[in-house]
């Protein structure tokens, strides 16, 4: 039946949604990371079922739209896809807070069209230091990563939560993304 | 050359989503001028595609495709250039497009001082107020400290004060307690963002008179 994709199948599928349009290749995009998106927004139990499904039809209709300007040399299709539905969730949160300001994600996050200084093997390179480390995390190290990243809570937010001292939140962070071998351009911010 | 940077802690919050609207827009006019920052942010939102492809798949209604095709025909390409209005007056020109794009198309400058000037931005959110300060060139901006968390991110010019220079792009954290006079560069207006989490309370026995002025309340 269907072998696994690899992650560049999906680079290549979101290219070809970019540049002709193609139906096909926005339908098995759809059908592979639509559900997951879904189960991303409602990781954070604020989200419910049906308000996740219709941000990650919002989501994947911004990826139709705006799948032409996919750099894959700055990101993987997972990521840039991400980016997405990060954005959708902060409009979201926006909308449901009542804020009347017009000021969408999108507008915050664009930054032009521009290229990584690092090279395309460099980032490839620490999506699989990614890959290989987020599994050997710590618990404790695990658990506020994914708060931040799925739940989209800021690091006092998430001290509070837990009632941990903010410092052991921020500590836990930089633990997190030693392990993880992010090759950080900065590496006296880490 | 930009010197000060946000930290991990900034960076990785604004990768994740979760900065409040200010502080969001304060980091990204940070990124408008410092690449290696831009590329930082790049790594760590890898970790949110790489959480995204792991995550258990939550599957949509049978219709969910559907749906979303009919929309697809529904709506245009997006343009999103098209909206921008062009609220900037000569001196602001320079400024990033998305602080020109937030500024109000009659923005209002509030002199503070015979040296500062403050207009707000809106962004509809209760912990942080944003304003662009103006310090005219060699201009002293009153002595004043914060009771609670201040983010200043140089947009034009350079200032200093008690610690160093500031120049463009510069991204200056202030934590609660921290007094500090800037003073703009001699031949250059200074134009600053600035995100305060709580009034900025002025100190000395005039100043004092101007706080109401300064402790305007959130939109």
């Amino acid at each position: 039946m269907l072998a696994e994709r690899s992650p560049d199948d999906w680079n290549d599928l979101l290219v070809k949604v970019g540049l002709d349009r193609d139906r096909e290749a926005f339908s098995r995009l759809f059908a592979h990371f639509a559900p997951l998106i879904k189960g991303f927004l409602m990781k954070g139990n604020a989200i419910g079922p049906e308000q996740a499904e219709e941000l990650a039809q919002e989501t994947m209709i911004k990826v139709w739209r705006k799948a032409e300007s996919f750099n894959r040399r700055k990101s993987a299709a997972s990521t840039w896809i991400y980016t997405i539905a990060r954005n959708c969730r902060i409009d979201w949160i926006r909308r449901e807070a009542r804020n009347r300001v017009d000021i969408d994600a999108q507008d915050i996050y664009e930054l032009g069209e521009d290229n990584p200084s690092y090279s395309s093997l460099v980032r490839v390179r620490n999506k699989e230091n990614i890959l290989d480390n987020i599994g050997e995390l710590p618990p404790e190290q695990l658990e506020v990563v994914t708060k931040i990243y799925f739940e989209g809570k800021s690091h006092s937010e998430v001290a509070d939560e837990l009632m941990l001292p903010l410092g052991t939140v921020k500590s836990r962070i930089r633990l997190a993304l030693k392990r993880m071998q992010l090759k950080l351009v900065n590496e006296a911010q880490v | 050359m930009v010197s000060l940077h946000p930290d991990t802690g900034f960076l990785t919050e604004y990768s994740s989503g979760s900065l409040s609207p200010a502080q969001n827009i304060s980091v990204s006019a940070h990124l408008h001028f410092c690449r290696e920052c831009r590329d930082h942010v790049d790594c760590l939102d890898e970790i949110g595609g790489v959480l995204l492809e792991q995550i258990a798949p939550a599957p949509l209604g049978p219709d969910s495709f559907e749906q979303v095709l009919l929309k697809l025909e529904d709506t245009a390409p997006a343009s999103i250039v098209a909206t921008e209005p062009d609220v900037a007056s000569d001196e602001l020109i320079q400024l990033p497009k998305l602080v020109r794009r937030l500024l109000p198309g009659d923005t209002q400058w509030r002199r503070l001082s015979p040296s500062l000037a403050i207009a707000r931005i809106p962004v509809g959110e209760c912990r942080f107020e944003l304003a662009l300060h103006k310090i005219r060139p060699g201009g002293r901006a009153p002595t004043h400290d914060h009771k609670g968390l201040e983010i200043t991110v140089v947009l034009q010019g350079s200032f200093s004060d008690d610690d160093g220079v500031y120049r463009e792009g510069d991204f200056i954290v202030r934590e609660p307690g921290d007094v500090h006079t800037p003073i703009a560069t001699q031949n250059e207006m200074c134009i600053c963002l600035s995100a305060c989490e709580a009034p900025v309370r002025m100190v000395g026995p005039i100043k004092r008179l101007l706080n109401p002025f300064i402790r305007f309340k959130p939109v």
